[in-house]
This record gives C-alpha cells, sequence and structure tokens, in this order.
C-alpha cells in the first residue's frame, strides 16, 4: 500500500493524542533510547509502510498492545484512502493469547523501533 | 458529525416521541475509566424499557450497553479507543429506535475547577487568584482554557471576565472597588484541536474584600 | 564497563553535532568513539583533566547514529541512536511584546523546526520568582499585567516528547527583555524600594545639614 495520499496532519493529531499515550503505556517507563535504533525511515509515507509492518504484520508482540494495534489500525482506514488494514480478531482469541505473552526484551526493542518511527513521522514537515 | 437516523420497518406504525438525545464524556475520571452520559433532550420522554448502546470505537469488544440512573443513561469504561466516531443508539426490546454517529473525543465535559484562592499582596496592589483543576495530572485531555468570572456581590449580573490558560491570574486593586466584596469562580473547557467539548459545571464560589485603601482582608 | 550516560547532540539548521560524553568511571584509560560504519576514530575528543570522556560526531540531519566505544580493540558499547533524541535547540531570539487592554502577548522567532513548545517566563519586580505560559507557537498572550510595573522577559524552546522522545534538552533562555507601560526598558531597577528609600534617605540628610 503507497502511503502517499494519507492526510499526514490527521494521523500526526491522532499519533501525539492517542497512540503515543498507549506505546508510551506499553513502555511502561523503559526509554526507548535504552534499545538500538535499527528501522530508519526518511518520510511520512516510508514511516507509515515501516509501522505498518512494525505493528501489524510482526505482531506477535504486539498482540499484548491491542490499544496500539486497534488505533494504528483505525487511524490508518480513516485517513488513507483504500487502506483497509487489518480484521482485529475478537476477543476470546485475544484474551488465550495474551496470557501466555509476556512483555519480552525482543517486544520492547521493537516498540522502542515503532516509537522513534512515530516520532520521525511527526516531527518531519 | 451528527446524524440521528430511525431503524426503520418495524417502528412505522408507532407514534414516534421525539427520541433525539445529546451525549458528553469525561475522559480518565476515574483512574483510567472514562464516563460517558446520555440523556434525551425532551425531559417528558417516558424513559422506562429504553436502552442505550454504544457500537464502534471501542477497544476489544463491538458494542456496549450502558447503564441508567433515574434519567441519565452512562457508561463507565476503559474501552473508548478514541480514535474515530461511534454510534450510538436507542434500543427499545432489542430494536433500535433511534441512532446517533459521534466521537467521543469531541464531546469532552471537563470536570470543574476547584480550590479557588485569592491573596492579597499588598506592596503590589494586586490580588492573586489561584484555582486548581484535576486535569493537570490526566494523561489526555491536560490543555484547558479557564473561563474566570469575578463580580461585586451586589451586582447582580456585572461579572467581568478574563480567559486564561495558567491557573493563576492577578487583578489589579485599582480596577476594583475599595472597601467591597467581591465574588470569583471558575469554569474549564478543553482547549486542543483534538479534545473538543463543552464548558465545565462552574467551580465553587470565592468571596473575597477589597481593602479601604491600603489594607486587605480576605474573607 | 563504560555507560554512555549523556550525549549531547547540539542541532543547528544545517549540521548536527553530537558531543558523546562517558561517565566519569572511564576517565583514566584512553576509550576510542566510532562514528557511523566503518573503523574511523573519533574525530574530535572531549577531554576533561587530560582524560578522554567524549567525542564531537558529525552527524547530517535528522537520522540515526551509530558509533561505538572500545578499548583497544575490544568493544565496551555499541549504539545506534535517532540523533534528535538528544536535540537541544538554539534559544528563540526577537522578543517582542506588544500591549493590548493589559494583556502582554509576547512573540519571538520561531526556530525552523516542527512539534517544539515555546516557554515564556515573566516576572514583575514584585514577584519573587518567575511565572510561566507554554505555547505551541511563540505567540503567547499574558493577561492580568498592570501596565504601570515594570515586568522582565524570556523565553526557550523545548521539544514534544511525541516528537523528539524524554531525553532532549530545553534551549537555553533568550535574553532577558523588559518592558514598562508599554515600552521597552533595559532594565526594571527594584520599584519596591524606590519610594520609602528616598523618604528615609531624605530624613537623614535633613538631620545631618
Amino acid at each position: 500500500y503507497d502511503f502517499t495520499d494519507c492526510n499526514f496532519a490527521k494521523i500526526e493529531e491522532e499519533y501525539q493524542n492517542v497512540i503515543f499515550l498507549a506505546l508510551k503505556e506499553y513502555m511502561n517507563g523503559i526509554k526507548s533510547t535504552q534499545f538500538n535504533h535499527t528501522v530508519y525511515c526518511g518520510d511520512r509515507p516510508s514511516c507509515l509502510t515501516e509501522i505498518e509492518r512494525l505493528t501489524f504484520k510482526s505482531s506477535q508482540c504486539l498482540s499484548l498492545a491491542k490499544k496500539i494495534v486497534t488505533a494504528t489500525n483505525a487511524t490508518l482506514n480513516s485517513h488513507c484512502p483504500g487502506h483497509s488494514g487489518i480484521q482485529i480478531n475478537n476477543t476470546q482469541a485475544m484474551k488465550k493469547r495474551k496470557k501466555r505473552e509476556v512483555t519480552t526484551n525482543k517486544c520492547l526493542k521493537q516498540v522502542s523501533n515503532l516509537i522513534e518511527l512515530w516520532r520521525y513521522f511527526s516531527r518531519s514537515q | 458529525g451528527e446524524s440521528g437516523y430511525a431503524q426503520n420497518g418495524d417502528f412505522e406504525d408507532a407514534e414516534l416521541d421525539d427520541y433525539s438525545f445529546s451525549c458528553y464524556s469525561q475522559l480518565e475520571v476515574d483512574g483510567p475509566q472514562h464516563l460517558l452520559s446520555c440523556a434525551f433532550e425532551d425531559p417528558d420522554v417516558n424513559s422506562t424499557n429504553l436502552e442505550f448502546e454504544i457500537c464502534e470505537g471501542l477497544l476489544e469488544v463491538k458494542c456496549l450497553n450502558f447503564s441508567k440512573l433515574q434519567e441519565t443513561y452512562f457508561i463507565k469504561t476503559k474501552k473508548f479507543l478514541l480514535i474515530g466516531d461511534s454510534t450510538i443508539c436507542v434500543k427499545l426490546g432489542g430494536k433500535h429506535i433511534t441512532c446517533q454517529k459521534l466521537n467521543i473525543v469531541k464531546r469532552v465535559k471537563p470536570e470543574a475547577p476547584f480550590d479557588v484562592k485569592v491573596i492579597y499582596r499588598e506592596e503590589a496592589n494586586e490580588f492573586v487568584v489561584t484555582f486548581n483543576t484535576s486535569h493537570l495530572q490526566k494523561k489526555y485531555v491536560k490543555d484547558l482554557l479557564h473561563e474566570v468570572v469575578y463580580r461585586l456581590e451586589k451586582n447582580e449580573n456585572d461579572w467581568m471576565h478574563v480567559n486564561i490558560s495558567s491557573t493563576k491570574l492577578t487583578l489589579l486593586q485599582r480596577k476594583l472597588q475599595p472597601n467591597a466584596m467581591y465574588e470569583i469562580k471558575v469554569r474549564s473547557i478543553p482547549n486542543t484541536n483534538y479534545f473538543e467539548g463543552f464548558w465545565s459545571e462552574w467551580s465553587p464560589s470565592s468571596h473575597f474584600r477589597t481593602p479601604e485603601n491600603n489594607s486587605g482582608k480576605m474573607d | 564497563g563504560t555507560r554512555i550516560n549523556t550525549c549531547t547532540c547540539v542541532l543547528e539548521a544545517l549540521n548536527s553535532t553530537c558531543y558523546g560524553s562517558c561517565s566519569r568511571g572511564s576517565t583514566n584509560r584512553e576509550t576510542a568513539f566510532r562514528p557511523n560504519e566503518g573503523d574511523s576514530s573519533c574525530p574530535e575528543y572531549i577531554l576533561e583533566d587530560g582524560h578522554t570522556v567524549g567525542c564531537v560526531l558529525q552527524a547530517e540531519g535528522d537520522g540515526i547514529l551509530s558509533f561505538s566505544i572500545r578499548r583497544g580493540t575490544r568493544p565496551l558499547l555499541a549504539k545506534s541512536q535517532w540523533i534528535s533524541s538528544y536535540r537541544k535547540s538554539r534559544p528563540p531570539w526577537r522578543l517582542d511584546l506588544p500591549v493590548a487592554e493589559e494583556a502582554v502577548t509576547v512573540t519571538c522567532s520561531e526556530l525552523p523546526h516542527k512539534s517544539l513548545l515555546y516557554e515564556i517566563q515573566y516576572k514583575s519586580t514584585f514577584d519573587p520568582e518567575w511565572q510561566a505560559e507554554e505555547g505551541r507557537s511563540c505567540n503567547v498572550s499574558i493577561p492580568g499585567l498592570d501596565p504601570d510595573k515594570c515586568y522582565f522577559f524570556r523565553a526557550r524552546a523545548r521539544t514534544m516528547e511525541a516528537a523528539y522522545g524524554p531525553d532532549t534538552y530545553p534551549s537555553d533562555w533568550s535574553e532577558v527583555a523588559h518592558q514598562q507601560r508599554g515600552r521597552r526598558r533595559d532594565s526594571c531597577q527594584e520599584q519596591r524600594l524606590f519610594p520609602r528609600f528616598v523618604l528615609i534617605s531624605g530624613a537623614v540628610a535633613f538631620l545631618t545639614v
């Protein structure tokens, strides 16, 4: 999906007021600078491409952070023409998976890279 | 946006009362719990057996049912996604009578400010007004605009107004009448592009007396 | 081991200079910073009391900077960080203080970066401490000021956490501007003492003649 035609201002607003707090809540006081940043994006469309990949395509960690997945899905679907996003699974499946997973260091590193992508998206013109 | 639409078909014959309703939200009103309250515009609507339901814009669930307290329907939950619209419907016997699309973050009614204090600073010939708001500790609706109003107690409707974004204001002594009792109170409204909504209730009033000429007393 | 506890990146509009400094524990051993890829050693070490405590790493624009600290060939630490996570902006300048109906609107030159917050501090000669207002643009209105009093104003910029993270540094303060009765002043005298001081000194002069 090509994110060039998205309404970046609206996405930025929803990121700064909602998604950012969900990401921060997930990190639970651990700073993203404690991890190495290995995922780069250079402009807003490419940032959204990487954000979508990290959020939905390798979401073994993020099924724990339902708010991040659901909110990101909602904002991309609302403000990117033709973006259909993912079907948020029903509650039972989510609950079962939640019990098995623990916020592993690998997941913290993934979310910290996701945070940095969103930050770059937010501060780029 | 708001567009009310009725469920057609089953209710065509029944004489439809005016079931239009309005709602407001209070975020993080009880720890991380949000509150959404709705009530019929027409207070005379017979609300027995009428239920409210919200769908979309929710986390992990598709819909939630409201609870009812007297004539107000409310939901207290952490499951508001706070992104995008939700649909709120009035139901009778499980059937939708009327529905409205609304965005919870655009209907925020802040909690009232409190602890209004007025301190006279004789050397500076001014009164320093301070007050508190629970929104300073919140994550979502942190930025508010506050309306401070004050009046001579004996002048019923002659309120002076000042809008500020901080919780401190100075009133110049020479702008007030000497040896007079004043009433002062504050209310708040969301002050961001994202969270919008309505004025809060007024804070409890505070009263202060201006000095005759050069000495002042707080009441 | 050695731990980088602060990396102050002062980002000018054109180029980025990142000062990496190490914790004091590593002062008596020579440490080598390896900026970006490859093995090029640190172009400019920061020395303190003759010990290496940091390195000035040049980096372009807003990107990820990779660097490592080694003792000889043994790597102690390897880091890849977005430079802007440690941003410190230049201070705003050109404070302007137009007055309208007892409200002073403080404006200043805005910096060419997004997602900054401008903190305005002000006080009169009667205020023991600075009072603060903040805005997303350097155009902040302060109501309820007394035109007769002399006020101090200053401004600085800081980054929004959502856009830069929690490890950035507020800019230095701008120069202090003074204003009274709608006109700029070079300074604010201590108004409070003046009336009584004259009275007392007048009496003393009278007594000693």
